[in-house]
């Protein structure tokens, strides 16, 4: 089921990349046009998934990274149609799309463990993915902004010279991102330990909840991922940060987010395997 | 008719010569109302820049609306024919197309790829339709031309890339912050290429210009043509603390800001972008200020490479964008003698269908007799042999491969057929140059 949409993002990243070459504005509406039609069908699969089990499947992993795909693709889209900014596309897009090809290989079943059934849990997934999300478009952003940064510093205006927005525009952007993200990953983290608490109440022996803890290396990344966001809003209002390093800290910061949502959530957690 | 233009340009004239015969915007829609009024001439559009003065007419004689219009152009502006005909150049047909093409793309400008001339070509046409000086032959020409410029700027790089350094400037700052509204610039020493840059700057819609200068004098008079500010020589530390945007161009012999003066003067705002242009020669800007993490420190050799690459960009699109301008111009012939096919399909059909008629008129004693409802069928079906007849004439005539091939299917036509046209059709077909050796 997550084949379809893989193909229609995978047609949208060529269109966006001839579209970035070419810099005309027919392929430019044929790759939004693409990529809308691959999140309305992304949007169906998800639709379909939440009436199979009754909530929006995320406990899976597979099913967790083709939901964090689908709000990363409607937050560019977002981004992309508020701003008219399309050169921005051939560098989400890989993103989307790599990720796209996990649920498309391991669709996984989503087991519907009791413990689960409570509004905070479902809370605190939907407010990390779009974390998430919105921390993947900063780092894409900020990737960005290195690129453009280099041209005009080095005064070699080059390839990305003319395709790519103006440093303020992509610093701006950047720093939305950000607040956005960091807000919803405090909100999600909060929601956690409210969560974890009221659960260990209602099933003591869970394995999961027992090995709630900073020893979990998902728990411990999550919180450095925190610290991380923390410190570039801290360093950008206080420390007069901005620019260069702002988009710096945003790549690490997402570098930190895919470790913790792709290696350590399929592989290390303990505490977050509920499938 | 003919389609025919007469002109000089930067390629046929010295710059007294076309300052002479250019028309100012204001007497754009009287020149082509006073041309288009004269006999020989139906139509006529006049497209006047600082390259070019150009004058394109519908006639049904060329050679008259050329002895004409020299006539017009040396009375007009007062010039002695001999003075300025060695300089013209006159295109003819689908010769003059071409030439609207190019000169709509940008091909055929100074400055190849220059973005201005496109919206100077659809003005000129503007003023002269709003005059009703244009009718079939130049408004689809000009409509056409509209097109064929946008399309080489859509699909080429020609317009792309700043050819001057002020431009450079320009770009490049926009590049950095994005708009500039709210940007504050800061000129230090009042020279031309620091006036011709604050000057693009203040189209571009800065905030405050602040001027300085050694002799307050220069910088006032400066402030003046800008729009600016002009404060003594020793504020320029304080203006260069809150400044965005900096121009240097002084004669100083040595740095007038260093690293250390930036610092200090820039305080806390440190992290926000500064783009230094030092234009002056020796420099007035310290090379190590560009090591600061903020700044953008750009000089006069730095933005020239950048014009000189834009300029070797420009010209390896020329190609691309004169077989665009071609591809147009095969188009718009073909389009146009497709448009020309038309009065004889039209007589044609009058000729078919007067038969028809006629034929009818002729039984009218025998039809009578039938039902209202045959007869009305009788019709129906006659009227739906001729329309079937004429298919494929009316389709082989639209799509004939060149000229002369039309030619003479129009006057086998017209024998066979005893056609008698009233209109006579737009003849594009012979874009011959009156003199080749004016035009490169």
């Amino acid at each position: 089921m997550n084949t379809l949409p893989l193909v229609l993002y995978a047609a949208a990243g060529i269109v966006y990349a001839i579209h970035f070459a070419r810099r005309d504005s027919t392929t430019g509406r044929a790759a939004t046009t693409l990529l809308l039609l691959g999140a309305l069908v992304h949007t169906f699969v998800i639709g379909m998934q939440t009436m199979e089990v009754h909530h929006v499947p995320f406990a899976n992993p597979s099913r967790a990274v083709s939901t964090f795909v689908w709000l990363l693709t409607l937050s560019y889209l977002y981004l992309e149609l508020t701003t008219d900014e399309r050169s921005m596309g051939v560098f989400i897009l890989p993103v989307v799309i790599g990720l796209q090809v996990i649920p498309a290989i391991y669709p996984g079943t989503e087991y519907a463990d009791p413990v689960l059934d409570s509004p905070w849990f479902w809370v605190h997934v939907s407010s990390l993915l779009f974390a998430y999300a919105s921390f993947g478009l900063a780092g894409v952003l900020g990737l960005i902004y290195m690129l453009q940064f280099k041209e005009i510093k080095k005064k070699h205006l080059g390839y990305f010279y003319t395709r790519l927005p103006s440093l303020q525009i992509l610093d701006v952007m950047n720093s939305r991102a950000v607040a956005v993200g960091w807000l919803f990953l405090t909100v999600g983290v909060i929601v956690g330990v409210v969560w974890t608490a009221e659960a260990r109440a209602i099933a003591p022996n869970d394995p999961n909840l027992r090995a709630m803890s900073l020893d979990d290396p998902k728990i411990f990344i999550a919180l450095l991922t925190w610290a991380v966001y923390s410190f570039a809003m801290f360093a950008r209002r206080t420390l007069a940060w901005s620019g260069r390093r702002a988009a710096r800290l945003s790549a690490i910061g997402f570098g930190f987010v895919m470790l913790n949502f792709l290696l350590i959530n399929y592989f290390v957690t303990t505490s977050h395997s509920f499938y | 008719m003919h389609l025919f233009l007469l002109g000089v340009s930067h390629r046929t004239a010295p710059i007294d010569l076309r300052e002479r015969l250019d028309f100012s915007s204001r007497d754009l829609s009287a020149a082509a109302e006073a041309i288009a009024a004269r006999p020989s001439m139906s139509e006529s559009v006049v497209l006047s820049t600082c390259n070019r003065s150009e004058i394109y007419v519908a006639s049904s004689d060329p050679a008259i609306a050329r002895e004409e219009l020299v006539a017009f152009l040396s009375d007009y502006h007062h010039v002695a024919a001999q003075l300025f005909q060695p300089h013209l150049f006159a295109l003819e047909n689908s010769a003059a197309v071409a030439h609207l093409f190019r000169v709509a793309a940008g091909l055929d400008s100074l400055v190849v790829g220059e973005p201005q001339i496109l919206g100077q070509v659809k003005d000129a046409y503007q003023v002269a339709a709003a005059k009703r000086c244009v009718g079939p032959v130049l408004s689809n020409v000009f409509r056409w031309s509209f097109g064929v410029g946008k399309r080489v700027r859509s699909e080429t790089a020609l317009g792309e890339g700043a050819v001057s350094v002020s431009f450079a400037a320009v770009a490049l700052a926009r590049k950095i912050f994005g708009r500039l509204q709210a940007r504050r610039v800061l000129v230090v020493g009042a020279g031309d290429i620091s006036s011709l840059t604050a000057q693009h700057l203040r189209a571009q819609g800065v905030g405050d210009i602040v001027i300085t200068s050694r002799t307050l004098a220069h910088a006032e008079a400066l402030a003046h043509d800008v729009g600016g500010l002009a404060v003594p020589w020793d504020g320029m530390m304080n203006a260069l603390g809150s400044a965005d945007i900096v121009i240097t161009a002084t004669g100083s012999q040595r740095p007038i800001i260093t690293r250390a003066q930036l610092v200090a003067a820039q305080g806390h705002r440190r992290s926000t972008p500064l783009f230094i242009i030092d234009i002056a020669v020796p420099r007035d800007v310290d090379p190590s200020v560009g090591e600061i993490e903020q700044v953008f420190l750009y000089n006069v050799d730095d933005l020239q490479s950048i014009v000189e690459e834009n300029l070797s960009r420009r010209a390896a699109e020329v190609e691309h964008a004169e077989s665009i301008v071609n591809d147009e111009v095969t188009k718009f012939m073909a389009w146009q003698r497709s448009r020309s096919a038309v009065p004889t399909i039209v007589a044609l059909r009058q000729r078919f269908e007067a038969i028809r008629v006629s034929e009818l008129q002729r039984l009218e004693n025998k039809l009578g007799v039938l039902p209202p409802d045959a007869r009305a069928r009788v019709d129906d079906v006659t009227r739906l042999i001729v329309e079937k007849l004429l298919i494929e004439p009316t389709e082989q005539l639209k799509g004939l491969p060149d000229e002369e091939t039309q030619a003479a299917y129009t006057e086998a036509i017209n024998r066979l057929f005893k056609l008698q046209q009233d209109e006579e059709p737009l003849d594009f077909s012979r874009g011959k140059r009156s003199d080749p050796s004016k035009r490169p």
